[in-house]
């Protein structure tokens, strides 16, 4: 894990602090992200580990501002060090971070490109159908000079496209939105992730690609806009098992190249152990245990985190899986949520003070080790354990859905099913 | 599968149904009761007389003699004899075949131009108030009989506030149009003022189709990834709108429109009706009623091919528009 | 078939749906007045009553300028006389040209409306459906062949086939004695409910296309499932899973478009009616035509009907987007053909 050396020395480019993220549903409140705090830094990889509806994806959608009604983001700032916006809002500012959360929304939305860039689990629904891969790429290149030639106006990048310009196209397809830099541009990006006779893929549509080729032409378009920070939402999970090592190395060699930083979420902790440096654990929309690499994967304090890394042997196996943890994934409903550890019902050492919510502990290791467990406080007392049936007898609140082995991090949509 | 060869295949394909069209419309006459002869012949005729008709018209001939001359005879653009009107009957057919195009593309292009707008804005305004006025639109619009709606419109902008005249076709577009180079717009006012109400009776059907079809498709296209993937990586909502949701939910409205253009021609006949507009679908009718064989034959024929015709430009653009149809 | 899943279903989309009630509402409050016509309408339909011709409907009054000549002091004179003609309770919706009365001519009408509706769609389904089902079944030349020839069939307008066909074949008009008056309960209505039995047969020969189509669609995916294959593999008859399988699966999808076919052919009737192709007099569209040369005296002769038709097909469609949205059958743009 040498590459976890000297991270504590970056500087922060991301600081999220107490994000909250809910869904408004016709069954109530959900509370899919809740108050969950970290930093991203120059130049690493972070990740942010957890089971599906942990809200792992909805907390990478809350930062760039994708999360759809009935979602919102409720609470938290979002500090982002950009020099040039702490100095044009600088009632939104503090130093050199800006909270993105008081941005007006045009601002906000220009930053994704050239701030923040995102790829998706599923590559073959993430790209248009009927559009050419490269046409897609080029767009994304497109909209990124544009708004470089005119920083501040959303205007110049849509350059009066609306409906009739739309129609227009569709008779005459030379009188594109595109310009054939940005095509080239677009090719380059393609050589760049891999893909073998750049030229003519970018003409072909993406029912014509392979998932692993499609998902390199993802990663080459989420770096049209040269982002800060890249978001990588199980960028692996569609794939095959031998198509995921090169994914992976793919994305640490650009990362190495380019001194990016990459926000990594997974439910795979081998993908955790081979690209990042420091970890998140979530669980239940909260951030249980963080810390560097060594912290968490050597000195797990929070049970979840031990029960994640009992499954696996060798942190050396490519494809570890998350090891089924007993019982069931919280249903993150408000009103069911109650006032205690989320983990109580599932956990192995619930005392009666987990009843009341834990905050988050110092916990051993290095500087930045944190849990949100009493266990990091003082150690295990027998005697003040929970029986075992102690969440069994007449507590209905814990029938969440079960875990039906998908990816889908929604809980809005789980919720929905749920009736 | 190239596109050259998808539209070849499309094409026989198309030949092939042009082709049952004729044979259905063919056998027509042998499942109708009564024989044509009694159109033609004098009430008082002799039975000898009836006879020199009935060899005339060729119907002692055996079944598939008469129909592969009558297969002859269209392939040399010959549909028979009109006795009604002492015509041939492809003259009377492709004379009235204009103004009823005319009428059908004025109506597609008002249905087009409005429908798609109100469809997105219903859409990307989800349950505000121009989506609701565009849905509840839409519902009364599938929901009107059009010729109910043309003696509506009639009633309300003809006979009450005289702004349109009620009805016919007061010159063709084709004689508008040359006036205009000679730098006479009358004719082209003329046109207009005929053309409105019937063009906005039988594209209302249409526009609130389309509008319908537009909006739900929008709704799910918005919803898909890659509406979200676009939206990720910097992409204008304008442009998500336009240049991503919308061209895909048209893709498949495109084949619906096709489909449902039987709707249309159907709405001509009875528009031409109520506004007295001398077009194929009148003449369809008094065909019908004066057993004009010649003539109701040629014309279901032409809106058969018309039909078929138009279908396949409407799958050739689809296959254009979105290439994994090809495959 | 009807599963409890179903049920939920359609529940969930009643409750936050006001549309689908209101459309409800519309669908059983024109079934009760197509039943209970006799019962409900104040006079005979037929009934005619030349002094009581044109009244309009209430709320309104209409001036009327009549010419007459007169013999005053041993010379004609031509006197021009302006008369208002008040609407009265009588006649709520007014009077027709020949003194019939409205109500009573829109409640009858809803009898024809929905029984041609009902009728042709369950003509069209018995068509279309057994051949979609073959051709999806079987796949192949049997499917090509069918498809072709539903082709053919899409190619002719269904409002113009329809007018060939009825205008060629002889009207030929059911009479089923009405229950009602048989029954002695409405002694002065018509005697006999009248069917337009061409009409039915027709509206069932032009719509049957989708039916087909729709039926395919689910025939050709059902087969590609795997208890499909392996009842197949057991060596069950053709007949039999398609019965058993095929058959039960598609039932929700050509439900749907049932419902909205029904208000396709209530359309496609009162187009028929419009032309003169009807069966019966007591139909909408037929009192829509006979307005329609009163436009400038008697706005309401084509007015009120229409409205009649207005409210049955936008009952229906309601209640067909309620079915669509919570059974999602995916039929896209099938069906349709309306006037
Ligand atoms: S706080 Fe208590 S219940 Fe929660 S994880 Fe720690 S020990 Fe278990």
């Amino acid at each position: 894990m040498s590459h976890s050396n000297g991270v504590a020395s970056r500087q922060d480019v991301l600081r999220v602090r107490d994000l909250s993220t809910r869904f408004f549903t016709d069954e109530g409140q959900v509370n899919a992200v809740e108050s969950v705090s970290f930093d991203v830094r120059d130049g690493e990889i972070l990740g942010i580990v957890g089971e599906s509806g942990s809200g792992k994806s909805v907390t990478a959608l809350s930062l760039i501002d994708l999360v759809e009604s009935p979602g919102r983001v409720t609470s938290g700032q979002l500090w982002y060090r950009n020099a040039d916006l702490a100095e044009e809002f600088s009632d939104a500012a503090d130093g050199e971070f800006v909270d993105l959360r008081a941005l007006p929304t045009r601002v906000r939305r220009a930053l994704r490109g050239p701030s923040f860039s995102m790829v998706f689990q599923d590559p073959m629904s993430s790209f248009n159908p009927s559009i050419p891969v490269g046409e897609q790429i080029a767009e994304a290149v497109e909209v990124q000079r544009r708004a470089r030639a005119n920083p501040r106006s959303t205007r110049s990048r849509t350059q009066g496209y609306g409906l009739g310009r739309y129609l227009l196209d569709s008779v005459v397809p030379t009188l594109d939105y595109t310009d054939d830099e940005s095509h080239e541009r677009a090719v380059e990006l393609l050589e760049q992730v891999g893909i073998p006779d750049p030229e003519q893929r970018a003409r072909e549509y993406p029912h014509q690609f392979s998932g692993g080729m499609l998902q390199r032409a993802m990663i080459a378009q989420a770096l049209a806009g040269e982002p800060d920070v890249l978001i990588a939402d199980e960028p692996t999970t569609a794939l095959d098992v031998t198509i995921q090592a090169q994914i992976l190395n793919l994305l640490r060699d650009i990362q190495e190249e380019r001194d990016m930083s990459v926000l990594m979420i997974t439910h795979d902790l081998g993908v955790i152990a081979r690209m990042c440096d420091r970890v998140c654990v979530m669980y239940a929309g909260e951030v249980v245990e963080r810390g560097t690499l060594e912290d968490v994967f050597d000195r797990p304090t929070h049970p979840y985190t031990e029960g994640l890394l009992g499954s696996i042997p060798d942190l050396d196996d490519p494809a570890p899986r998350l090891q089924p943890i007993e019982g069931n994934v919280p249903s993150l409903l408000d009103s069911e949520m109650g006032d205690r550890c989320y983990f109580a019902d599932r956990c192995p050492k619930a005392m009666t003070e987990c009843l009341q919510h834990p905050p988050e502990y110092e916990a051993e290791g290095s500087a930045e080790h944190r849990a949100r467990c009493v266990l990091a406080d003082h150690p295990y007392d027998e005697r003040e354990a929970l029986p075992p049936d102690y969440f069994e007898a007449g507590r209905p609140a814990e029938t969440g859905p079960v875990d039906g082995g998908t990816d889908d991090d929604r809980p809005a949509e789980e919720a929905q099913q749920n009736d | 599968m190239s596109y050259g060869r998808f539209l070849l295949k499309r094409v026989l394909q198309g030949i092939l149904v042009v082709w049952g069209v004729i044979t259905v419309v063919f056998l027509l006459r042998f499942i109708t009761p009564g024989s044509p002869v009694d159109f033609v012949a004098p009430q008082d005729a002799s039975q000898e007389l009836r006879q020199r008709i009935a060899a005339e018209l060729g119907l002692n001939e055996p079944l598939y003699v008469q129909y592969v001359d009558y297969l002859v005879g269209l392939l040399n653009g010959d549909m028979g004899y009109s006795y009604i009107f002492g015509q041939e009957a492809s003259a009377i057919v492709f004379g009235k075949l204009p103004a009823t195009v005319e009428l059908a593309v004025a109506a597609t292009v008002v249905a087009v131009v409005l429908s798609i707008p109100l469809g997105v804005v219903s859409a990307t305004r989800r349950h505000q108030p121009a989506d609701y006025g565009a849905t509840t639109f839409s519902l009364l619009g599938i929901s009107t009989p059009n010729f109910w709606l043309g003696i509506m419109l009639l009633l309300v902008l003809a006979v009450q506030i005289d702004l349109f005249p009620v009805g016919r076709r007061g010159i063709a577009f084709s004689t508008a149009f040359w006036m205009l180079f000679e730098g006479n717009v009358s004719g082209m006012q003329t046109w207009l003022a005929h053309i409105t109400l019937p063009a906005l009776t039988l594209g209302t059907y249409f526009t609130a189709l389309i509008t319908r079809l537009t909006r739900s498709g929008m709704l799910d296209e918005l919803g898909k990834s890659y509406v979200q993937a676009a939206r990720a990586k910097g992409i204008p909502e304008t442009l998500v709108r336009y240049r991503h949701a919308l061209r895909n939910t048209l893709i498949p409205v495109i084949t619906v429109v096709g489909l449902q253009l039987g709707t249309l021609i159907g709405g001509a006949v009875i528009t031409e009706q109520v506004f007295n507009w001398p077009g194929l679908g009148q003449q369809v009718i008094s065909a019908v009623n004066n057993r004009d064989w010649p003539v109701l034959q040629g014309s279901l024929i032409v809106i058969g091919t018309g039909f078929v015709l138009v279908n396949i430009v409407v799958d050739s653009l689809y296959a254009y528009l979105d290439p994994r149809v090809i495959e | 078939m009807v599963s409890p899943r179903t049920i939920r279903n359609l529940k969930r989309e009643w409750r936050n749906n006001w549309l689908a009630k209101i459309g409800v509402a519309l669908v059983v409050a024109i079934l009760l007045v197509a039943v209970f016509a006799p019962l409900l309408a104040p006079y005979n339909p037929r009934s005619q009553s030349l002094e009581d011709s044109r009244l309009p409907p209430m709320g309104f009054t209409e001036t009327e300028n009549s010419t007459s000549s007169q013999f005053v002091n041993g010379s004609v004179q031509v006197v021009s006389e302006r008369t208002t003609v008040n609407a009265t309770w009588d006649h709520p919706l007014g009077t027709n040209q020949l003194g019939q009365d409205m109500l009573s001519r829109v409640i009858y009408g809803a009898r024809t409306s929905l029984l041609v509706g009902a009728l042709g769609t369950l003509l069209a389904m018995l068509i279309g459906v057994p051949i979609g089902l073959v051709a999806g079944y079987y796949r192949g030349r049997v499917d090509d062949a069918l498809m072709r020839f539903a082709d053919v069939m899409l190619a002719f307008p269904s409002l113009v086939l329809a007018v060939a066909l009825v205008g060629l074949w002889q009207q030929a008009v059911w009479r089923i004695p009405d229950p009602f008056v048989a029954a002695g309960l409405a002694p002065s209505m018509p005697p006999d409910i009248v069917l337009p039995g061409t009409v039915i047969v027709v509206v069932g020969l032009v719509t049957w296309v989708w039916f087909a189509r729709v039926a395919r669609g689910e025939a050709l995916s059902v087969r590609e499932e795997e208890y499909v294959k392996a009842a197949r593999s057991l060596g069950a008859s053709d007949a039999f899973v398609i019965r058993k399988h095929v058959l039960p699966n598609s039932v929700t999808p050509i439900l749907v478009l049932g419902t909205i076919q029904v208000a396709a052919i209530i359309l496609l009737e009162s187009a028929l009616s419009y032309l003169g192709f009807s069966g019966t007099s007591l139909s909408w569209g037929f009192d829509i035509n006979q307005g329609r040369d009163y436009l400038a005296t008697a706005w309401w002769i084509a007015t009120v009907p229409g409205l009649a038709i207005v409210l049955a097909v936008i009952g229906i469609n309601l209640v067909g987007d309620w079915l669509r949205d919570a059974l999602d059958p995916g039929l896209g743009g099938e069906g349709g053909s309306g006037a």
